[in-house]
């Protein structure tokens, strides 16, 4: 389970995450959506602690993430934005690289990696460089070394960005299998489709902060509106002078009292 | 395994495999011995040629000192007569040298006859040649000097104030002391380049491809991620050291030695005494390096300063090499300096202090320490994640 409380960080004078704290149970898919510049990786950062916060705490499986960031990262299994491979290194070499800096032993890795290989379906590549492979070879190779240590907990970064439709597909199957086995997972997109349909839980983040959040039907409840595009459009536009975001006021309380 | 050994052998095979990282550190340190080698084949093959060939003497006005000319005749020399334009000659490289006598000598007179000698000190060939004709000179004036004293009833020993014999304690002497004292500065700057891409593509070029980010997300300290980034960039250091070392002994006793003045080349257990004394460098250039990378804010400008940075101690090496300066107690504490004049005295085998190769060492060792300790803490901030 991932649980974040008042997490806050600025750049410079500019403001990034402000006052923001949502919870990802495990069994669960949470869907962290936003506008452009809402924060949303700024928060992937705070939780896979390669950023400090200022103010506020990171909960992994109970694990307090300043506390203990290497026992936190254990836990984690994270799909950056970035997909940045060694071009020099085979895509089995990129797994047993990530494997062995998480302490599995060789033999158990190799292991695991045959079955993301199969998983993946990475047969083709498995042992080619990394230069000249595609989009979304390179998907699976960051989504490999993501999981090559069976993490309870898996963020992921726009999962199926430049990915075609039938790889598209299969991540999202693969979310939903990881999903039954129990385990907690957080993912952004601006892809709303996706999202909804695949998200158990919705966190709406706009200007840093966590303006809506809770189940599909808790918020259409909240809003009074049914589509998540529609939802997203009101959640995040840009306050009235005088008047809160709509929705944003009484959705908070409404679904905290929910959860 | 250590996250230390694991980061370590990911970039050892990566960079293996990169061409840049190989050409860089066993390819460029040829060059050095290369480029010197054939500064001793050319210096040594123009000598030896120069010293070995009967002398030419271009001479003007011959007419006027025929004893002379019938001295250096007698003495090997073969005549070249001019009209005029010696100094043309000499200039454009035709002659080594040309004597160039009074039109009309005072015969009467018992003044010393004037003998102009037009050199060109900037050919090694006019070099040697010069001193031939010299001596000859000199030798016939000493006979007729001493022709004149026998005449008078005087002995020629006369003459002598001084009996002169030269000892020659080292091992290199003439053109090969200058060649060989340019072995360390090269050696320097080897040291400095040999494993620079590899600190550049692990540190600034992973952090502009976006890699260093999902490699921090892993359960390693930043600390660690560094040291195995700074063991790969070691071991390139150390293998371009090794490649240079051993092009140099290749080098040493392959040229013409003996025409340069070097009695014996440096043997293996000096070379590897260079390399000891190189060694603290090797962790130093690996350190500042990194450091480098880190304060930079894009490969394009770490390249820049990277680039820049094997001038600064290789110009004191080149310095030395001009102008040469005895290894005082303080300058073992300079970093790199105190190596140049080491492995200069190592490469010209002459005698080493102990205590001077322990303070250079010590002193390099903890200028190291230091700048690893503020690598690590540069390492640590939050901007090193980003590409700028």
């Amino acid at each position: 389970m991932i649980e974040t409380r008042g997490l806050a960080k600025s750049f410079g004078a500019l403001r990034v995450v402000e006052d923001a704290g949502f919870v990802a149970r495990d069994g669960e898919i949470t869907g962290l959506i936003g506008p452009n510049g809402a924060g949303k990786t700024t928060m992937f950062r705070l939780i896979c602690t390669v950023l400090r916060p200022e103010r506020g705490t990171t909960l992994i499986d109970g694990i307090d993430s300043q506390k203990d960031p290497l026992a936190a990262r254990r836990r984690l299994g994270v799909l950056p934005d970035i997909r940045a491979l060694y071009t020099r290194l085979t895509a089995r070499e990129h797994l047993r690289y990530f494997g062995a800096l998480h302490g599995i032993p060789r033999g158990e890795l190799d292991s695991r990696i045959d079955e993301l290989v199969a998983t993946l379906r990475m047969e083709d590549f498995i042992d080619r460089r990394a230069k000249g492979f595609s989009r979304g070879q390179q998907m699976k190779v960051a989504l490999g070394r993501a999981l090559v240590h069976r993490p309870h907990n898996v963020m992921l970064d726009e999962p199926t960005n430049g990915l075609d439709v039938a790889t598209s597909r299969a991540v999202r199957d693969l979310l939903r299998r990881l999903r039954a086995e129990g385990r907690c997972i957080l993912l952004t997109s601006h892809i709303m489709q996706e999202v909804a349909a695949l998200a158990d839980r919705i966190v709406i983040l706009a200007r840093g902060t966590v303006v809506l959040n809770g189940t599909p039907a808790e918020l259409r409840r909240a809003t009074g509106l049914y589509e998540l595009e529609e939802i997203f459009m009101a959640a995040t536009q840009d306050p009235a002078p005088e008047e809160a975001p709509p929705g944003a006021a009484t959705a908070e309380p409404a679904l905290a009292a929910g959860e | 395994m250590s996250a230390i050994l694991i980061v370590f052998n990911k970039e050892m095979v990566d960079h293996l495999r990169d061409g840049r990282s190989i050409l860089v550190s066993m390819i460029y340190p040829l060059l050095g011995p290369l480029l010197l080698g054939l500064m001793f084949f050319f210096v040594g093959g123009s000598m030896r040629v120069a010293d070995n060939v009967p002398l030419v003497v271009p001479i003007v006005n011959a007419a006027s000192a025929p004893d002379l000319v019938r001295f250096l005749e007698n003495g090997g020399a073969t005549m070249q007569y001019l009209p005029e334009g010696a100094r043309g000659l000499v200039m454009g490289g035709w002659a080594a040298f040309a004597l160039v006598l009074p039109a009309t000598p005072d015969r009467t007179a018992q003044t010393p006859l004037p003998v102009r000698l037009i050199t060109n000190p900037s050919r090694f060939d006019s070099i040697v040649a010069t001193g031939r004709i010299i001596e000859q000179l000199n030798a016939y004036q000493r006979e007729t000097v001493g022709g004149r004293l026998r005449a008078a009833g005087v002995s020629a020993e006369i003459l002598n104030v001084l009996n002169i014999q030269q000892e020659n304690i080292g091992r290199a002497a003439g053109p090969a002391v200058i060649l060989l004292t340019m072995i360390p500065p090269f050696l320097i700057f080897t040291l400095f380049t040999g494993g620079v891409h590899v600190a550049l593509d692990s540190t600034s070029g992973e952090r502009e491809r976006g890699s260093f980010e999902p490699l921090l997300m892993n359960p390693v300290r930043r600390y660690e991620v560094l040291t195995g980034k700074l063991g790969a960039t070691i071991v390139f250091t150390l293998m371009a050291l090794a490649s240079q070392v051993v092009a140099f002994w290749v080098m040493l006793h392959v040229v013409p030695q003996e025409s340069l003045g070097l009695i014996s080349p440096p043997g293996t257990l000096r070379l590897l005494a260079v390399v000891s004394v190189c060694l603290p460098i090797v962790v130093l250039a690996a350190s500042t390096q990194l450091l480098i990378s880190a304060v930079t804010r894009s490969m394009k400008e770490a390249q820049t300063y990277l680039g820049l940075l094997p001038l600064v101690p290789g110009l004191a090496g080149m310095v030395l090499a001009l102008a040469p300066v005895n290894a005082q107690p303080l300058l073992a504490l300079i970093p790199t300096f105190g190596q140049t004049l080491l492995m200069g005295q190592l490469v010209r085998s002459e005698a080493v202090s102990w205590v001077f190769v322990g303070i250079t060492a010590l002193a390099t060792l903890t200028t190291t320490a230091l700048l690893l300790l503020l690598g690590f803490r540069l390492y640590e901030r939050e901007e090193i994640l980003f590409p700028q």
